[in-house]
């Protein structure tokens, strides 16, 4: 009942001075909508670091030769039986895999009549790479058919540099494990354009047997298996290090730390961003409160005077803030929704495509709105709301009645 | 000898906020009784206001008792003087009367839902008391929107609505006209004598004293006479006087 007319009167009272409040409405809305926006984007870019992360042929978890990561050739591998599969492993279900692909990836050196680049030869199953990049790239002419496919996929940027094109042939140089050169000519199949233009410049395709063929092996260098959700990576990790005794099984964050301490770092930068923008709006709505007190002290000192507990003047003021702080939240997270629907299939940023990828990110954007994120908007907005007003609404319940009747 | 509703024993208030202490009262003992319309007067500084505010739990004296319609102010919290005021005095002040964000007949449904009364009944009892005092065209028009005199009557509804042991004025009348101050009196009489409610104002205004049953009025700090001493049993003014 009392809670009741408490609210009434908060109610009233804001809209007392419109302007005033509307100004301050704004404010809080504008910034509200600002924070949610800008949360979208800053956690899209979280999201796609580890996507791109793992999407950069590292799945979540991957199994290497002890030494790759040092010496990455053909000498640090290992042999995976054909029909091996993770679901079948102890715990692990088919619905927490997406897939897994194994690899043979080597230094080698690529030439073609009139350039010679430093490249990484993958040898690849096309079937199983939907788990990576590779599978998501547009490809100018054809891509490879099978594991068993003899041809090449170069990236654009590599293409250029070395003024090759669909149907040429290259010649791939690498060492084999017995320390001897192999070299072949291939034929380009296609060639691929990757959001991330550094990738063109690195990465070359064939089919993985035919890599084996050109090493005269039938190991593999890597195995990456992608899960349908993060959460799975402990179970998995742990049962892959019992199979895979003796090898090195790691997960993306260690394969990628820079990635892995970015996408950290971005939990602290959302609420960073939100104690700057909302701290600064602070302190025009403790502004506001207290202007609204001083000029209701009079006022304040005759409810207190005929009845009112000094309580229930100090939870009018903290109502108001609510109110006011309530309002400005909803309009706000209404707005930044309403933004973020339109973009929300992402944002073309071709224009700062080398600063992207320096940072592991694509050239366009997809904003991630989480509820988790705007929920975590409205309940800080709401304790600052509570804290904005203690100062006024304290001082106001500390006056007696008669002092500020006088004011 | 009818019931006590105020009673002060030696009330003292010492202002010692500047550099010389002011003795707005000297050891005061003074009683109301049920039914009294007491009119405390004086030359500003007396001590009148000083008076009705510690009587009303607005003020605490530095010495002295009061207690009203039986209990005592001394030693009450901030909280329970809340409640004290909510549930036995009604007040109408100078100015700032009422809450400009609320409705007459809201102004005066305030203090009943303060005292959780239901919504109906707070809503028949305040239409019917603006009725019974000659409010009833404005019921639904803000503060702002009466006049001085309105908003007073307004005040008188919302401090007897309640049926209070006690209502205090502190000037009622300064911000009226003859003739506004004039209805405001009558209303205050009609009030006393037909509906029994005890009245204590603290006034400048003869016309106020004239209405009031009992003038007591007061010099530096004490009481220089009191118009029913005899029959109200109040003492002589202090020796401080």
């Amino acid at each position: 009942m009392k809670l009741r007319l408490l609210v009434q009167l908060g109610w009233r009272n804001l809209w007392r001075h419109k302007r005033r409040n509307g100004i301050l409405l704004g404010g809080i809305t504008f910034a509200i909508a600002a924070v949610v926006l800008a949360n979208s984007f800053i956690r899209g870019m979280q999201v796609q670091m580890a996507d791109n992360a793992v999407d950069l042929m590292n799945g979540h978890v991957k199994i290497l030769a002890p030494g790759y990561l040092d010496d990455p050739g053909i000498a640090q591998s290992f042999e995976v039986a054909q029909d091996w599969r993770p679901d079948a492993l102890e715990g692990i279900t088919s619905d927490m895999v997406a897939g897994w692909a194994s690899r043979v990836r080597v230094p080698a050196v690529i030439m073609s009549e009139r350039e010679t680049r430093g490249i990484q030869l993958v040898g690849i199953d096309p079937a199983s790479e939907n788990i990576s990049f590779v599978g998501k790239l547009a490809i100018q002419g054809e891509g490879l058919a099978d594991a068993a496919d003899r041809r090449v996929i170069v990236g654009a940027g590599l293409a250029e540099r070395i003024e090759t094109q669909v149907g040429r042939r290259i010649v791939l140089i690498t060492q084999g494990a017995d320390g001897r050169n192999r070299e072949a000519g291939y034929r380009v199949a296609g060639i691929y354009r990757s959001d991330t233009s550094s990738l063109e410049k690195i990465f070359v395709f064939t089919g993985r047997d035919t890599v084996q063929d050109l090493l005269e092996t039938n190991v593999v260098t890597e195995l990456s298996v992608r899960l349908t959700e993060e959460r799975f990576s402990p179970p998995l990790l742990q049962r892959l290090a019992n199979v895979f005794a003796g090898l090195d099984v790691m997960t993306w964050q260690q394969l990628d730390p820079t990635a892995a301490a970015m996408t950290a770092i971005i939990d602290v930068v959302i609420l960073v961003y939100f104690f700057i923008m909302m701290g600064a709006l602070s302190f025009g709505l403790v502004n506001s409160l207290v202007t609204a007190v001083m000029e209701r002290t009079r006022e304040m000192g005759m409810m207190r005077a005929i009845g009112m507990r000094p309580r229930s003047v100090l939870l009018q003021v903290v109502l108001e803030s609510t109110l006011i702080m309530g309002a400005g939240i909803a309009g706000g997270v209404v707005i930044g929704v309403l933004a973020y629907l339109p973009i929300a299939d992402g944002v073309d940023l071709a224009a700062f495509n080398e600063a992207l990828s320096t940072f592991g990110l694509s050239n366009v954007l997809v904003p991630q709105l989480f509820a988790q994120d705007v929920i975590l908007v409205v309940v800080l907005s709401l304790i600052l709301g509570f804290v904005a007003s203690a100062s006024p609404a304290v001082r106001c319940m500390k006056m007696g009645p008669l002092e500020a009747m006088r004011r | 000898m009818s019931e006590e509703v105020v009673q002060c024993r030696g009330v003292t208030r010492v202002y010692a906020d500047d550099a010389v202490p002011v003795h707005a009262l000297r050891g005061v003992d003074f009683a109301v009784h049920k039914g009294d319309w007491v009119s405390l007067a004086g030359p500003s500084g007396s001590g009148k206001s000083t008076l009705l505010h510690i009587i009303g739990g607005l003020d605490r004296p530095n010495d002295g008792s009061v207690s009203v319609d039986g209990q005592s102010l001394g030693g009450l919290s901030e909280a329970q003087l809340s409640d004290l005021r909510l549930r036995k005095i009604g007040f109408v002040f100078q100015a700032y009367n009422l809450i400009p964000v609320l409705t007459a007949v809201e102004n005066v449904e305030f203090i009943m839902q303060l005292q959780g009364i239901g919504a109906s009944e707070r809503r028949e009892r305040a239409l019917e008391i603006l009725d019974r005092l000659g409010l009833d065209d404005i019921g639904d028009r803000r503060p702002g929107e009466l006049s001085g005199g309105q908003q007073q009557r307004v005040a008188v509804a919302r401090a007897v609505v309640t049926d209070p042991v006690l209502l205090l004025a502190d000037e009622p009348s300064a911000n009226l006209d003859t003739a506004t101050t004039k209805e405001l009196l009558e209303l205050l009489r009609n009030i006393n004598e037909n509906h029994g409610v005890t009245i204590v104002t603290a006034t400048h205004d003869p016309m106020v004293m004239g209405y009031a049953k009992r003038p007591v009025n007061l010099r530096d700090g004490a009481i220089e006479s009191d118009g029913a001493s005899t029959d109200a049993g109040t003492t002589a003014p202090s020796p401080d006087a």
